[in-house]
């Protein structure tokens, strides 16, 4: 069972999404912590990246932000290690392909596992495309988790197949971002998975209230929440940390 | 696709796992001391058995010249491959004595290896990373092998499709990568064939360039794209709508016209331009877009949605959507917005929306990723009508073909005119499309030089450029495969051109296939060459073209002085200058008002 398997072990799982640096790298350590003393039971770290083409406005802002205080891959990687030494709920690196390609991605894998990393989702990385990234993660033991989009329908089966650590449902069209309300009829989604695999699902895009949270738990094994922390972080900055904890507080 | 060598094969169930995988290559070892060593009467026995469509490779260290031309001569082996010290008199010598090819091995451990190599009077070179030692050496070091080579040295069938992701071998040798506890494993040896076939069929490919690197969301889309693209493409009624729009609505066959006052002055090549510019709607862009808008029309969309750099495949979008009734919104950088306002009045007029990009650089990569978000969001009626030979797949193919108009009129014109093809084809290159439709009839033709302008901006020494051959490397930007100005964590770089259609961090996946197989050569052009050039047509031909274009007339006339008079080049002037005025204006000191 891999690491990733835990965070849903005790019941229906909260994944908490964090651009890193944003503003800066102590701003992130300290956010992750409170959000796991609240009850976060993953963390998603985001790698920041000049052109997120799957983000909506907040989650772009946030990458902004952190490239221009000079995050680097190699910074967060250092920042990891910190954070490993009293952080030990599971962890994946949000990012887009580029970032691990241009790295180098043996040597990218190599490092997420060797710093206590346990997964990566990289959002521009459909089904066609993820055995070049694959046999990697594979052979450092990295989870490279795949995502379903409302728009999946026949490719549901082939990607649940495969899937590793959990599957990412992507609750509605279009980019990152709160939505008022989520239409898409989630259970059938969840259904079609279950026909193929006993994989967790955990369902992201749109969700930022308590409400909406509970609505996603009962139809998945896990809900995302990626722009309302990142908002507060926007809107509280440095200080943000007992912020993102009391909303976390709320969420689970 | 690549081939494939199975190396150190030594018994028969070896040579009848072969016969059924079918690898191009089998390679039997006559190094003494090699554990897979093999007698010469052991390995006839084997070649008798083995398929004759698979070419059996003897390896040989240091050997004497006449046992390894004796196997060759006895048809024991197809090919001797040299794996010692060999040296050039080793290979003169060999071939007095026998026909067969020769593969020459080379131990890679630096640059100085490479060079050796590449000189190498071999007829196939292998690069290896010691001697059978199954290390993998560092595959930056071929990025720039121009010479085709096998690649070997400790590759399995994991470790060989991340080679086929960065190199582009002529062949694949495998040996211990198939073997399990030190015998070789059908298993395995199927296994990896698998693996490799599956690599080299991957959808919109162009050599290790291309792909759809796009969200989960956007799949579906693409796919039924490609579908509805290949039902249509085929259709016949399909092609004579577009005919009749290419002709009757956009005003083709553009004419090739003889520059007989440029080619007078710059005193060499004949010079002919192909007047892209004399379009409706004044570029190239058009070609693309009505072939693209016909098709979302047949599958039933109702909206299109681009992005734009210039304007000019804005205004070819609004344009179509017009003429068909489709709705339009158009995504461009703010600063385009501002640069080229009146392509942004003639879109409105047009009926389409323009919406000002504030994201990233705000210039036309950012216009693009706007355009992907607003796709992701609304698929249904909605159709990206993506403006150049980019994207993921099936867009670069489906760009040039709507593109490749260009070099199939300028091949018959051409033959027309001069009664040959010409020497060499010149485009401006940002994306690629109009660049792509120039070249694309005259891939298959190897006298043809075909010859890419990319902007320099300030220059390919400065952080002002655009030059994306020259100054980029590999990357996944943009649900693509291809070379891309980035930094060293792969965060993308802000470019620069004074041409707001060239100034794209990346190059299309073709253009980037092409410059790996030199097959076309990109040449940098920087602003002022291309204003120089932009004033120089003005006032020799009475042509105005655009600041685009004018980066391909810029190195003709740099090349043309340097041809012979009996020789031909052809420029395609991709678009007109009306557009550029002001801000040519503006770079001149000089400020004037619309």
């Amino acid at each position: 069972m891999s690491k990733i398997r835990e965070a849903f072990a005790k019941g229906k799982a909260f994944i908490a999404f964090i651009t890193c640096g944003d503003p800066d790298l102590e701003t992130t350590v300290s956010v992750v912590k409170e959000a796991v003393k609240n009850g976060a039971d993953l963390i998603e770290l985001g790698i920041p990246f000049s052109d997120p083409t799957a983000e909506g406005p907040v989650i772009q802002g946030a990458n902004l932000r952190a490239l221009t205080g000079g995050v680097t891959t190699d910074k967060i990687f250092d920042m990891v290690v910190e954070l490993r030494k009293e952080v030990s709920v599971p962890m994946v690196f949000m990012t887009y392909a580029n970032v691990v390609f241009s790295y180098g991605m043996d040597r990218f894998v190599q490092r997420c596992a060797e710093i206590g990393m346990d997964g990566l989702i990289l959002p521009d990385l459909p089904y066609e495309e993820k055995e070049e990234f694959a046999p990697t993660c594979r052979k450092y033991g990295i989870d490279l988790i795949s995502l379903i989009a409302p728009t999946s329908e026949g490719r549901i089966a082939m990607i649940a197949k495969e899937a590793e650590g959990f599957l990412y449902i992507v609750s509605s069209l279009g980019v990152t971002g709160s939505r008022s309300q989520i239409t898409t009829d989630l259970s059938s989604m969840v259904k079609l998975v279950r026909d193929n695999t006993d994989i967790p699902c955990a369902i992201g895009f749109g969700i930022s209230t308590p409400e909406q949270a509970e609505q996603m738990r009962a139809v998945a094994d896990g809900v995302i929440v990626g722009s309302a922390i990142v908002k507060i972080i926007a809107e509280h900055g440095r200080d943000a940390a007992p912020y993102v904890g009391e909303y976390v507080k709320s969420m689970v | 696709m690549v081939k494939i060598k199975m190396c150190g094969l030594s018994r028969r169930e070896d040579i009848l796992a072969a016969n059924r995988v079918k690898p191009d290559y089998i390679g039997f070892v006559f190094a003494k001391g090699s554990r897979r060593y093999l007698e010469p009467e052991r390995a006839s026995e084997l070649k008798s058995l083995l398929d004759p469509a698979i070419k059996a490779v003897g390896v040989f260290v240091n050997e004497e010249i006449a046992v390894a031309a004796d196997l060759a001569n006895r048809g024991i082996i197809d090919i001797i491959q040299l794996h010692g010290d060999e040296d050039e008199d080793y290979i003169r010598e060999l071939r007095k004595y026998t026909s067969a090819n020769i593969i020459k091995a080379f131990v890679i451990d630096g640059p100085g290896d490479l060079k050796r190599a590449e000189a190498s009077s071999a007829d196939h070179i292998l690069l290896d990373s010691g001697k059978g030692s199954g290390k993998v050496f560092d595959w930056e070091l071929l990025r720039d092998m121009k010479r085709p080579y096998f690649l070997a040295g400790g590759l399995d069938k994991d470790k060989a499709v991340m080679a086929l992701t960065k190199l582009r071998p002529y062949a694949i040798d495998v040996s211990s990568g198939i073997e399990t506890d030190g015998v070789k494993d059908p298993a395995r040896m199927a296994e990896f064939m698998e693996r490799i076939s599956i690599m080299a069929d991957k959808k919109g490919r162009f050599g290790i360039h291309g792909g759809q690197y796009i969200p989960e969301t956007l799949m579906n889309a693409v796919i039924e794209l490609e579908e509805a693209y290949e039902h249509y493409k085929k259709d016949p009624e399909f092609n004579r709508e577009l005919t009749e729009l290419f002709n009757d609505y956009a005003g083709r066959p553009s004419r090739l016209y003889y520059a007989e006052k440029m080619t007078r002055d710059l005193g060499g090549a004949r010079i002919y331009l192909k007047r892209e510019d004399l379009n409706h709607t004044g570029a190239h862009k058009i070609n693309n877009v009505l072939g693209q808008a016909l098709l979302a029309r047949k599958m039933g969309k109702t909206r299109l949605i681009a992005e734009t750099g210039a304007g000019q495949h804005g205004v070819a979008t609004a344009t179509a959507a017009a003429l068909m009734g489709m709705e339009c919104v158009v995504f461009m950088g703010e600063e385009d917005t501002k640069r080229q306002a009146l392509n942004v009045y003639r879109m409105k007029l047009l009926g389409a929306s323009v919406v000002p990009v504030t994201s990233g650089t705000a210039t036309l990569k950012d216009a693009v990723s706007e355009a992907m978000r607003e796709w992701t969001s609304r698929i249904d009626d909605t159709h990206y009508c993506l403006g150049s030979v980019m994207g993921p797949h099936p867009f670069p193919t489906i760009v040039r073909d709507f593109q490749a108009v260009i070099s199939k009129e300028i091949k018959e014109q051409i033959l027309e005119k001069e009664g040959r093809l010409p020497d060499a084809v010149i485009a401006c290159v940002g994306g690629g499309s109009n660049a792509i439709g120039s070249f694309y009839h005259f891939i298959e033709d190897e006298d043809v030089q075909l010859i890419g302008c990319e902007a320099a901006g300030r220059g390919i020494d400065t952080f002002e450029t655009a030059a994306t051959i020259a100054t980029g490397k590999l990357g996944i930007f943009h649900g693509m495969k291809s070379y891309f100005c980035q930094d060293e964590y792969g965060q993308i770089a802000p470019v620069y051109s004074i041409s707001a259609g060239l100034d794209y961090p990346g190059v299309g996946p073709e253009h980037a296939d092409l410059h790996d197989r030199g097959r076309a050569q990109y040449v940098p052009v920087t602003d002022d060459e291309a204003v120089e050039a932009f004033e120089y047509l003005a006032r020799t031909e009475g042509i105005i073209p655009a600041i685009e274009s004018a980066h391909a007339i810029a190195y003709a006339r740099k090349l043309a002085p340097t041809m012979d008079k009996d020789q031909i080049i052809v420029v395609t002037v991709s678009g007109r200058g009306d557009k550029d005025c002001a801000a040519i204006a503006r770079y001149r000191g000089e400020d004037i008002h619309e």
